[in-house]
């Protein structure tokens, strides 16, 4: 089912992705992360000596800040923070620096919906960016149900309050291996069939929740491709002769 | 974490000396001289009132917001102003969450100060029910990286951001005209805030080794030095607000002379802060521009049928292509950027994106082209333009090229874009050379669309 989107895309279209990294000078590792117009900007400090009180020392601990545009910290942000802890949390090699912390501070540029997979989108850039040991990366994608029962990919926050329903899925990264095949699998699925994290606001039915993440996953390996390729690319010439203390 | 003191980052003793003697040579680390001010750069966001300042390495980002009140009880008929500074954790290893620390506190206090007493925003235009409603104007600033000196940073953020915000109209209604209606932005214009003047803070730090002043200091000369002084002067020369508190002596010859260089200084950046404006407001106003039923519409509309398009959609599609590359060619200086491109937009939009917003503005209407790109751009062939590019008359060989080059044309007259990369190239008369680094941008461009980077087609299974 074709539904007409106000900005002309189908309901499988991504709006386009921009990405860049190292844009913070005092910051470990920084990186920028923009689906149309919602921006997000991702800084990493890290490792600093110490755990938090209840966290367990034999581990790293993750420290996420989540800075709104405007207004107070609220519950809605602190939600926002404890799952993108939780996800960094699931993609990070924890255990090779026991008792220090890792702290993400995430600041909204702007939201024009699917704000949070484009903030842990722009974390997991920001960690490459700092250098934290990770087993893998993580993409993050938003789908909405429409009221028909379409499953709309990558909504706008008008798009998002019309919908009936929408789901923040997060999906590791497909790693390029030397490995064969079969090493990467996880009983009988490959690594990037797995779901890190889903978030669900609204009603859906369990085949549409289903088919959202269908949809969902096939267009991560886009997203996958993109982040990879975005972080590859040589830093800029400035940028390395600037990177003081 | 009571570990937070091994985090601290420290001036070792012997960058604290060199930095104090290349001082006495009039030498600083970064290059500059004494009294030289970092390279200023404004950016706007996509919305009002959304300003992106750098002043070298430091980054600050100011938002501004408005909300309807009641006013105080001894100003029944003025709106009211508050000031919010965040120094993020992002910006320094050393900013904590939580409480604003003393250097938070005394920034935010600068600021308003410097606003709000010289009364440079007009606070009773603000009213709209006298003792009942009037706006409340917010301003965010978040200081995102800490390069040294970001009172006046962060005073360019907010002043950038108030001349740029737009607060909805509303108007008087109801049975007794007690009733406000606020309209919405597409009913009616937005209107922007009265600002008399721009009140242009000026920060200098005095070293404890005879009187050596420097203007602008960067993170480590502020380590280093023993006094401050922020002076907020505006253009005209009045001052609004010194602020210096304790550090080092400073004789009365000093001071004169640092408030002379500040409204040298506050001139200059006064006039960066209203150029960066005007280009905003400029962009603005063509962001808003219809783009149906044009001229252009009916030329585009004639390869339109040829091709077998909707000729609205396909006519806003290529107007804001053409606009798009347009904007691409005054934007890029080098075209080995484009050249570059491999088919991955990511490249391109990461420069842009640090450099200019207006290329973000129209980035997205490329790139996220809607359906009716998908079958076309890969089934038009070249020689299928020519042939019915040729029976319209056009001489020109290139076909492709030249149906771009049409609609550049005609979108350059409607829309009196000033070109100074590349001069305005009427299809007839354009130099060879020109024609070929747009083809060839052209063709890269196009090529853009057809890769499914960023669309992802029907899965046929679901």
């Amino acid at each position: 089912m074709e539904t007409d989107r106000k900005d002309g895309r189908t309901p499988n279209q991504l709006r386009p992705l921009k990405c860049s990294r190292n844009i913070l000078h005092r910051a470990h590792g920084s990186a920028s992360w923009s689906q149309g117009e919602t921006k997000v900007l991702a800084a990493v400090y890290g490792p600093k000596a110490g755990t938090k009180k209840n966290e367990d020392p034999e581990k790293a601990c993750i420290e996420v800040i989540w800075k709104p545009k405007t207004g107070q910290i609220g519950k809605a942000e602190k939600e926002c923070e404890m799952i993108m802890k939780k996800t960094i949390q699931s993609i990070c090699l924890l255990t090779i620096n026991p008792n220090t912390t890792t702290s993400v501070i995430v600041q909204v540029v702007n939201d024009d919906g699917a704000l949070l997979p484009c903030a842990i989108n722009a974390a997991c850039a920001a960690l490459v960016d700092a250098g934290i040991p990770l087993k893998h990366l993580a993409v993050a994608i938003c789908c909405c149900v429409a009221e028909d029962g379409s499953v709309v990919l990558d909504p706008t926050k008008l798009e998002e309050q019309q919908m009936r329903g929408f789901a923040y899925l997060v999906f590791p990264n497909s790693a390029l291996s030397a490995l064969p095949e079969g090493s990467s699998l996880v009983n009988g699925e490959p690594l990037e069939h797995g779901i890190i994290t889903s978030v669900t606001h609204g009603v859906m039915s369990v085949d549409e929740y289903l088919k959202c993440v269908d949809r969902g996953r096939a267009a991560c390996a886009k997203l996958s491709s993109f982040l990879r390729n975005s972080l590859q690319k040589s830093q800029f010439p400035s940028d390395m002769s600037s990177k003081a203390a | 974490m009571d570990s937070r003191l091994a985090n601290t980052w420290r001036l070792t003793v012997n960058e604290k000396k060199f930095i104090e003697t290349a001082l006495a040579s009039d030498l600083r680390i970064d290059g500059r001289k004494p009294l030289e001010y970092r390279k200023l750069t404004i950016n706007f966001g996509r919305e009002d009132g959304s300003a992106d300042v750098q002043l070298g390495h430091t980054h600050v980002m100011g938002f501004v917001s408005s909300q309807l009140v009641q006013p105080y009880r001894e100003r029944p008929n003025e709106g009211t102003m508050s000031i919010f500074t965040e120094f993020s954790p992002m910006a320094d290893p050393s900013f904590e969450l939580g409480r604003p620390g003393e250097s938070a506190i005394e920034l935010g206090r600068i600021i308003d100060r410097g606003l709000r007493e010289s009364r440079a925003v007009d606070m009773e235009s603000l009213c709209v029910l006298a003792g009942k409603l009037v706006w409340a104007i917010r301003i965010d600033l978040h200081i995102l990286d800490n390069g040294g000196n970001l009172v006046d940073a962060a005073n360019v953020a907010a002043l950038a951001a108030l001349l740029t915000f737009r607060r909805p109209e509303c108007s008087l209604g109801g049975d007794n005209g007690q009733e406000v209606v606020v309209h919405p932005p597409e009913v009616k214009d937005p209107l922007p805030l009265i600002v008399h003047h721009l009140p242009i803070a000026v920060t200098f730090g005095f070293f404890s080794t005879e009187y050596t002043m420097v203007v602008d200091p960067t993170h480590s000369e502020e380590a280093v030095m023993g006094g401050r002084m922020t002076v907020t002067v505006n253009a005209s020369g009045d001052i609004c607000a010194i602020q210096k508190a304790g550090g080092v002596g400073v004789p009365q010859s000093e001071i004169m002379r640092c408030l002379r260089l500040a409204s040298d200084k506050a001139e200059s950046i006064t006039k960066n802060i209203k150029d960066a404006v005007e280009a905003f407001n400029t962009e603005r106003m063509l962001r808003k521009i219809k783009r149906h039923s044009t001229a252009v519409a009916a030329n585009v509309s004639i390869e339109n049928d040829v091709k077998g398009q909707k000729d609205k959609l396909t006519a806003q599609r290529v107007n804001e292509l053409s606009m798009s590359q347009m904007e691409r060619l005054k934007l890029k200086p080098d075209e080995s950027s484009i050249s570059q491109n491999d088919g991955l937009g990511s490249e391109i939009r990461s420069s842009d994106q640090i450099s200019n917003q207006r290329a973000e503005g129209n980035a997205p209407l490329f790139l996220g082209g809607p359906s009716s790109w998908d079958p076309h751009t890969q089934g038009v062939d070249p020689d299928f333009l020519k042939a019915s590019l040729a029976a319209q008359g056009k001489s020109n060989p290139k076909a492709e090229q030249s149906s771009e080059d049409s609609d550049d044309d005609v979108a350059m007259q409607e829309k009196e874009v000033s070109e100074d990369v590349k001069p305005p190239s009427l299809a007839t008369d354009s130099s060879e050379t020109v024609e070929e680094q747009k083809t060839s941008i052209v063709k890269k461009t196009l090529k853009d669309a057809v890769k499914p980077k960023n669309r992802r087609r029907k899965k046929t299974r679901s």
